[in-house]
């Protein structure tokens, strides 16, 4: 690969301190802690996938970055980041680390990148990752591009391409940043599977020194936490979803998928319109401006199958399609489609799953 | 008493909802496609409207957009706003969220003082998300995501206690004053807009429009050349192939039907 030219720092925005993006290599993933579950998250997991794919690309190495308070828990996570294919993790623990403020977070971690200068460095585009990762690139001065798809590397020039549906989930647009280092991106949980873990897998774990890094005062206070009680999986976890439309029009009729979730024993999702009519809250909608799920079998009901909403089920492994018109899109992204009213098949289908369990027991 | 003055920033974007796709040439076809405030950031108004109604003080929108955004404007000064800026200047034009942010940054920093400035949580046309952090962050000031109300403004304190929802919680914050802060998606539904105030919009509140004579920034800072990133290419989003078998006709067969392939696949409970 042909080194890129160098950067005329008259050119640059003043604002911007010049580097020379061949001061940079390799890839970083910045780990987020999953606080309830006491490991680290499967998003920050799920970001090695296309680590390791660029990594092999430029024929660098992976490394994952860990900041917490608790010294157990974020060994814990650097050995899962080794076992799921980093070849090192960076850790800085610190009891002024205690709770997480994005703000703090994002400072520090600028330091480090700054530090020790990876060519790219993606996050997880989880609700915290999404309030992070902006920081920290704007504080770099790096470009950064949000819920990337796919990515790949510019052979001519060894830019990492950053790929995302912009506007239209059917059009892709291939974002790159010649000039400026890191090259930043992130992923929306579930775009990319988790790649295999391996736990005779060895790598080196580092521990930062906090006193080499400026950690600023906290601005934010965190006052009060209250948990929601979660009955149910969330969506992006559940292994089998039956998502409603608003073919399915009403809450009563949510009421039947419901049941037919549960014999499956799975969750209830839903379409944007169906979001829209208050059939079922946002945070069960999947799509492009939801969420991304990865269902062993995905039931979509009465829902027409338009690109924002199935670039969320790309990681399901059977697609279902319930719709009463067969020029529904939905069939083109469906292994089974059935045409018809959606009431007398979801009837049906409850029918028959009550009888299989009852012959199986 | 001192009041509040909030900024809530917004975007004019196009409808995404009605831009179509032309086939043939592979294009977008934006022509006659309708522009709107992002939805998104009518919840942001929304929050300032109530945060005025309870401190008093003084909300001032501000846009970075092309000249037809005055329409969204007269939208949200119709929403009962007091005062909006048009960033509009053809230097200001292929900015990436690093130039946008730079240039709002800018902006706020010559309205002066300011104790609030609120940001939809994400665009419909570009659903980054970054512009808030990014603010922040050039005007080294606190910020948080996702809020849904100002549960207590303390002006005299300088503090702003917030509640915001994540995934599984809600967590209640207190952050120094000035603060940046992204307002959650669906938690502020805008209220209609009022004849008056618009005919208000009309005549007694004029749209400042401030170009790069009023901000004087350095053209390598804004526009295509403050933006690191740029769009190599577009292309078409291949599809996952799926196997597309469909079963048409009696419900019952059609469930008998897919129960089997179900049970193939191995894929039922
Ligand atoms: C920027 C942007 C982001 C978006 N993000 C998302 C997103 O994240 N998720 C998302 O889902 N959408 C998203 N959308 C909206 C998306 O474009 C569609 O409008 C939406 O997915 C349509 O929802 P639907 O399929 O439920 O409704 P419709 O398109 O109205 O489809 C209803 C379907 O129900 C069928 N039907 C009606 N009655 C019956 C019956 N009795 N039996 C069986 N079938 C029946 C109809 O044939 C039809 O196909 C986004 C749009 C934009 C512009
Ligand atoms: N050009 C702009 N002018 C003013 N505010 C903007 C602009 N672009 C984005 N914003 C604000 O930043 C939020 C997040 O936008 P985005 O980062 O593009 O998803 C939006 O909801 C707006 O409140």
């Amino acid at each position: 690969m042909s080194k890129k030219k160098e950067v005329n720092c008259e050119e640059l925005c003043p604002e911007w301190e010049c580097t020379q993006p061949s001061e940079y290599s390799g890839i970083w993933v910045v780990g987020e802690i999953d606080e309830t579950e006491e490991t680290i998250s499967e998003p920050s997991l799920q970001m090695l996938t296309p680590a390791n794919y660029i990594a092999s690309k430029l024929g660098v190495e992976v490394e994952g970055l860990l900041l917490g308070y608790d010294k157990e828990l974020l060994e814990k996570a650097a050995h899962e980041m080794i076992y799921h294919g980093a070849n090192r993790v960076r850790i800085l623990t610190s009891n002024k680390l205690k709770p997480y403020i994005a703000e703090v977070y994002a400072r520090i971690i600028s330091q480090i990148v700054d530090k020790y200068k990876p060519e790219v460095v993606f996050f997880p585009a989880t609700m915290k990752g999404r309030e992070l990762a902006p920081y920290v690139a704007n504080t770099l001065r790096a470009g950064i591009t949000a819920d990337c798809t796919q990515f790949d590397v510019d052979e001519k020039t060894g830019d990492v391409l950053m790929i995302r549906p912009p506007f239209a989930a059917i059009l892709l647009a291939y974002i790159k940043t010649p000039t400026r280092r890191p090259q930043i991106g992130t992923a929306r949980p579930n775009v990319f599977p988790k790649p295999p873990r391996d736990a005779s897998r060895k790598g080196e774990i580092l521990w930062e020194d906090e006193k080499e890094y400026k950690i600023p005062r906290p601005r934010t206070r965190l006052v009060r936490v209250e948990y929601m009680k979660r009955e149910e999986i969330p969506i992006e976890k559940a292994e089998y979803i039956v998502s409603g439309g608003r073919g399915v029009g009403t809450l009563e009729g949510f009421k039947m998928l419901e049941e037919l979730a549960e014999l499956l024993g799975g969750v209830v999702a839903g379409s944007r319109k169906a979001v829209d009519l208050g059939l079922i809250p946002h945070d069960k909608q999947v799509g492009q401006t939801g969420k991304a799920v990865k269902a062993k079998l995905y039931i979509a009901v009465g829902i027409s199958g338009a690109a924002q909403h199935v670039v969320g089920i790309r990681e399901c492994r059977v697609v279902v399609a319930i719709n009463k018109d067969p020029d529904a899109p939905i069939f083109k992204h469906a292994d089974y489609g059935i045409v018809g009213d959606w009431r007398e098949i979801v009837t049906e289908l409850i029918k028959a799953l009550r009888e299989r369990t009852k012959k199986a027991s | 008493m001192k009041r509040p003055r909030i900024v809530v920033g917004i975007k004019w974007v196009p409808n995404t909802q009605a831009v179509r796709f032309d086939p043939k040439t592979g294009t977008l076809i934006r022509e006659g496609v309708p522009s709107i405030v992002n939805p998104h950031d009518l919840d942001a108004i929304e929050l300032a409207l109530k945060t005025r109604e309870k401190y008093g003080g003084e909300i001032i929108v501000v846009t970075m957009a092309p000249p037809g955004a005055e329409e969204g404007l007269r939208h949200v000064i119709g929403m009962g706003v007091d005062r909006a800026i048009l960033v509009s200047d053809r230097v200001f034009a292929g900015s990436d969220t690093l130039a946008t942010s730079y240039t709002l940054a800018k902006t706020i920093e010559r309205i002066g003082r300011v104790d609030l400035v609120f940001f939809g949580q994400e665009t419909i046309d570009s659903s980054t998300a970054h512009i808030p952090a990014q603010v922040a962050s050039w005007l080294d000031l606190p910020y948080i995501y996702y809020v849904e109300s100002i549960e207590k403004l303390e002006l005299k304190e300088n503090k702003v206690v917030v509640k915001r929802k994540l995934e599984d919680r809600y967590e209640w914050y207190e952050v120094e004053l000035p603060v940046v802060i992204g307002v959650a998606m669906h938690s502020n539904p805008p209220r209609p807009i009022s004849l008056t105030n618009k005919l208000r919009a009309v005549t007694e509140k004029p749209i400042e429009v401030w170009t790069n004579k009023q901000l004087g920034l350095d053209p390598r800072c804004i526009g295509l050349r403050g933006s690191p990133t740029i769009v190599s290419k577009v292309t078409w989003q291949p599809e996952i192939p799926r196997k597309r078998k469909i079963y048409q006709g009696n419900p019952k067969e059609a469930v008998k039907w897919l129960i089997k392939h179900l049970e193939e696949e191995k894929v039922l409970p």
